[in-house]
């Protein structure tokens, strides 16, 4: 037999054409990639019309832009997560909203100063990611419970230690780190500009973003190339709570109060703009810039539809309805990509 | 090719099959993962069908069961009557076909009737409520047909392998008429002790003595050979042979069909073996395995082979990190790793220089909506990047010689894995330890489901790192690699080593060291 496997030919294995296709860069990659920028434009451009000399303003302008960071930040806590993979951390308003009311209720309330205070709140949401991180990926329970019963827990909690009543800070100077302008602009939304782009950056160019990514597509294929699997689902969580918690610093400072009741109306919001971002920049990927536009998007939308007369009612049906056709877009984009 | 309605079922006396697939075949995307497949069932036979990972053997169940559609022009006739496709699941249940699948398919914490009558529930009354006592009834009967007195009551979880797999028998033939019907096992011996499976196919016999046809679909050779009246062979999604009868076959020939006759076939090479010890591995237990020492020189190819669940595949998932093992240590290089830790992290078996070429490449191997650079590179994305940065430049250059070296279509580093043909995935994922100059390589079935020109690039490659002083282990069933490859070749047997084979080896030798001992007698016996 090795005789006659010797006398067998080496056959050269067949080469395929040279240049094999390129995968040009066509009008749908980029039509896919920024259809929600155009579509955004479009918007504008409507309403402009629309609403002339009312939408397209000054005024119009510095309130789409000031006015959504703690969503930013939000939207980035449960990027950290959903990006390696765990479903959904629907704790995040939560925890974004305890450690926002605890601040103002330790300072107005219980007198501290605004430092221990600001960093108990901070140190508190961290811990919260901790808790979750434990329970999910250490433990094993189901996401969805541990984060929705976290949740809610919290709420209540915030709820209770601000007696349902909305705490106001008194200013002491330290509210500048919110309220500080540049070019007419918060320099909270500065802030959430940096966040995006620091993740950003550690999602394509740090070994840390690689590992997250292959852990978010299969924690198996990572933990076989020597990736630390847990380590990095513990570590998101973690992360989660401290960027929440350092959101809720920044909005309070900002805002010069909190009511722990909002906290529940951020969850819609923040998912609708976190799915809506997969169908922006990098089709079918979730990704932080795609996130960070889908807050503005949907916000210029509600603000446009209320400016034309249009009831509080319109963002709960706008936020709602960009869920369902973001998820779905996403879902169909991911299909087409796997 | 019986179509219409009338022929075969109505004519008494005429040839017919119980079940007859002709030119079926399955395309997904560029991809055609089934070629005219051709097969018929004689009715009261026991079929086997076997084939690599990979060959097509599930879709084919799949496109039986409707969860598939296949391409047009093929025909799936049961008793003479064609069934429509995509199978719809009520035809499929009125002409008799069901299918057993791997894990049997029951609901632990339910019934053995509930399990059994599961989508079957009649309801009857105003409120609509289910007639238990009927349903038990007519569960009792049908696993009365099987000979079997199993408490209809307990909970599916609470009973044996044995019992299980009554139960998924007696709901995959409740709808059979005795004597009729056509039941596919999927690979449901799986689960089966020794003795469990020897009733098991007690079981089956009667069913075919009762005129009832099975299609059995398994790796296990062995129990193919002793079990089948006849079997057909898939290979890369044709059929090789159909319907051979087993009495003219044995294991290490089904082997031969299976693998194929390579159609390039390397001449042998001198060893790269060389002083120095690459790796060594005292007291490995794992599986079926116990207290195993092994050492592999710089440069030596070591093959692990032996039947399926013979132990050799356990070896090498445990030296790869893929699994942990009962004890046992490895060293490699300076470092000595313990493949029992219970925190053992596969991290420090790739910090040692240790590559592990998984079998299952898309599960275990490939992230494949991520770029093969990126797949290529994952390893040391830590080791050779900054904290701050992976850079660019390393990975681009690996990415450039392994695309050259393993010569890799198409030459894009950033195309993601989920584009390439399985045959340069498979170059990918090698390509991704071997970028990193490993210490030991451990392989299992790397030619497993490639073309011939990708397993002539993977074998050259796998050369090249012995010969730059690599140790490498291949766990595999191809006799053809393991010859062209191999300096010594182990081969297993009920989780030890039997028997070594070095020097000039070739095929036949590994093949009838593998199978050729004497057969065990307790095998089926129960």
């Amino acid at each position: 037999m090795t005789d006659a496997a010797r006398q067998e030919q080496r056959v050269t294995p067949p080469v395929a054409p040279a240049g094999t296709p390129r995968l040009a860069v066509d009008v749908r990659h980029i039509a896919s990639r920024y259809a929600v920028i155009g579509v955004w434009a479009i918007m504008v451009l409507i309403y402009s019309l629309a609403e002339p000399g009312i939408f397209f303003t000054h005024s119009t302008f510095t309130s789409i832009f000031t006015g959504q960071y703690a969503l930013v930040f939000m939207t980035m806590a449960l990027l950290c997560t959903i990006i390696i993979g765990e479903f959904v951390d629907l704790s995040v308003p939560a925890v974004f909203g305890f450690a926002a009311t605890i601040w103002p209720v330790l300072v107005t309330n219980h007198h501290w100063g605004t430092v221990p205070a600001v960093l108990v709140a901070i140190v508190a949401a961290v811990a919260c990611g901790a808790v979750n991180g434990l329970l999910v990926v250490v433990l094993g329970v189901n996401t969805i419970v541990v984060t929705l019963g976290m949740g809610t827990l919290l709420t209540g909690l915030a709820l209770w230690i601000s007696s349902l009543n909305t705490v106001v800070l008194q200013p002491t100077g330290f509210e500048k780190i919110g309220t500080f302008t540049v070019g007419g602009l918060y320099i909270s939304f500065y802030y959430g500009i940096a966040l995006v782009l620091v993740f950003a950056y550690v999602l394509a160019y740090t070994p840390l973003g690689r590992h997250m990514r292959f852990v978010g597509a299969s924690r198996e294929v990572s933990r076989l190339s020597g990736v630390r699997v847990n380590r990095i689902r513990f570590g998101s969580y973690v992360m989660a709570g401290l960027i929440s918690g350092v959101g809720a610093v920044i909005t309070v400072a900002t805002l010069g109060s909190y009511n722990a009741e909002s906290s529940n109306s951020y969850l819609l919001p923040v998912f609708a703009a976190v799915f809506l971002g997969t169908a922006i920049i990098q089709p079918g990927r979730f990704n932080p810039i795609g996130t960070w536009i889908g807050v503005y998007f949907l916000y210029t939308g509600i603000l446009g539809l209320e400016d034309l007369g249009l009831q509080q009612w319109v963002s709960d049906v706008f936020y709602g309805g960009a869920l369902v056709v973001a998820v779905t877009i996403s879902t169909l984009l991911r299909r087409r990509t796997t | 090719m019986t179509i219409s309605q009338a022929d075969g079922a109505d004519v008494p006396g005429a040839p017919q099959h119980r079940l007859e697939v002709d030119r079926l075949s399955k395309t997904f995307g560029p991809a055609r993962v089934l070629r005219d497949i051709q097969l018929t069932v004689a009715p009261g036979e026991l079929h086997g069908m076997v084939g690599q990972n990979g060959c097509g053997k599930s879709t084919l169940v799949k496109i039986l069961t409707g969860v598939y559609t296949p391409d047009p022009g093929g025909s799936i006739v049961v008793d003479g009557r064609r069934l429509r496709t995509p199978v719809q699941p009520m035809e499929q249940r009125e002409v008799g076909v069901s299918v057993v699948h791997q894990n049997l398919g029951l609901v632990d914490d339910h019934t053995v009737w509930e399990n059994v009558r599961l989508g079957r529930y009649q309801a009857r009354g105003p409120f609509r409520k289910i007639n238990g006592r009927a349903e038990r009834d007519s569960v009792a009967a049908v696993l009365a047909r099987l000979g079997r007195a199993i408490d209809v009551n307990a909970p599916a979880g609470t009973l044996g392998a044995e019992d299980r797999a009554t139960i998924a028998i007696a709901r995959a033939m409740q709808d059979h008429r005795p004597g009729g019907g056509l039941i596919i096992f999927d690979e449901s011996t799986r689960a089966l002790g020794k003795a469990a499976r020897g009733r098991f196919f007690e079981l089956v016999r009667s069913l075919i003595d009762g005129g009832t046809s099975v299609l059995l679909i398994s790796h296990q050779l062995e129990e193919i050979v002793e079990a089948t009246d006849r079997v057909t062979v898939l290979r890369d999604g044709q059929v090789v042979e159909t319907g051979i009868p087993t009495k003219d076959t044995d294991e290490a020939g089904l082997t031969r069909l299976m693998l194929g006759r390579h159609l390039v076939t390397h001449s042998r090479v001198n060893s790269h073996a060389r002083e120095g010890i690459a790796a060594s591995v005292r007291g490995l237990s794992a599986g079926q395995v116990r207290g195993l020492d092994l050492s592999v020189k710089r440069g030596e190819i070591v093959g692990l082979t032996g039947l399926m669940g013979s132990g050799f595949e356990e070896v090498a998932e445990a030296l790869g990190g893929a699994r942990r093992a009962e004890s046992g240590e490895l060293t490699v290089g300076a470092a000595t790793l313990s493949l029992s830790a219970r925190r053992a992290s596969t991290e420090h078996f790739v910090r040692a220089g240790v590559g592990y070429v998984p079998e299952r490449r898309l599960d275990e191997g490939l992230a494949a909506e991520l770029t093969m650079a990126e797949n290529m590179t994952l390893p040391r994305v830590r080791s050779m990047g900054s904290p701050l940065r992976t850079g660019g430049a390393w990975q681009a250059e690996e990415a450039r010689a392994m695309i050259a070296k393993l010569d890799i279509k198409p030459p894009r580093p950033d195309a993601p894995v989920s584009t390439l043909s399985g045959g340069n995935q498979q170059k990918v994922v090698l390509a991704k330890w071997l970028a990193g100059k490993p210490n030991l390589l451990v392989l299992r079935e790397p030619t497993q489901a490639v073309d011939v020109g990708a397993r002539h690039d993977i074998i050259d490659a796998i050369r090249e790192a012995a010969k730059d002083g690599c140790g490498v282990l291949i766990a595999s069933i191809d006799a053809a690699d393991l010859a062209v490859l191999c300096d010594r070749v182990l081969v297993f047997r009920n989780g030890a080593v039997t028997g070594e084979l070095s020097g000039e080896l070739n095929q036949d030798d590994i093949i009838h060291a593998t199978f050729g001992s004497p057969r065990e007698e307790e095998r089926w016996a129960g």
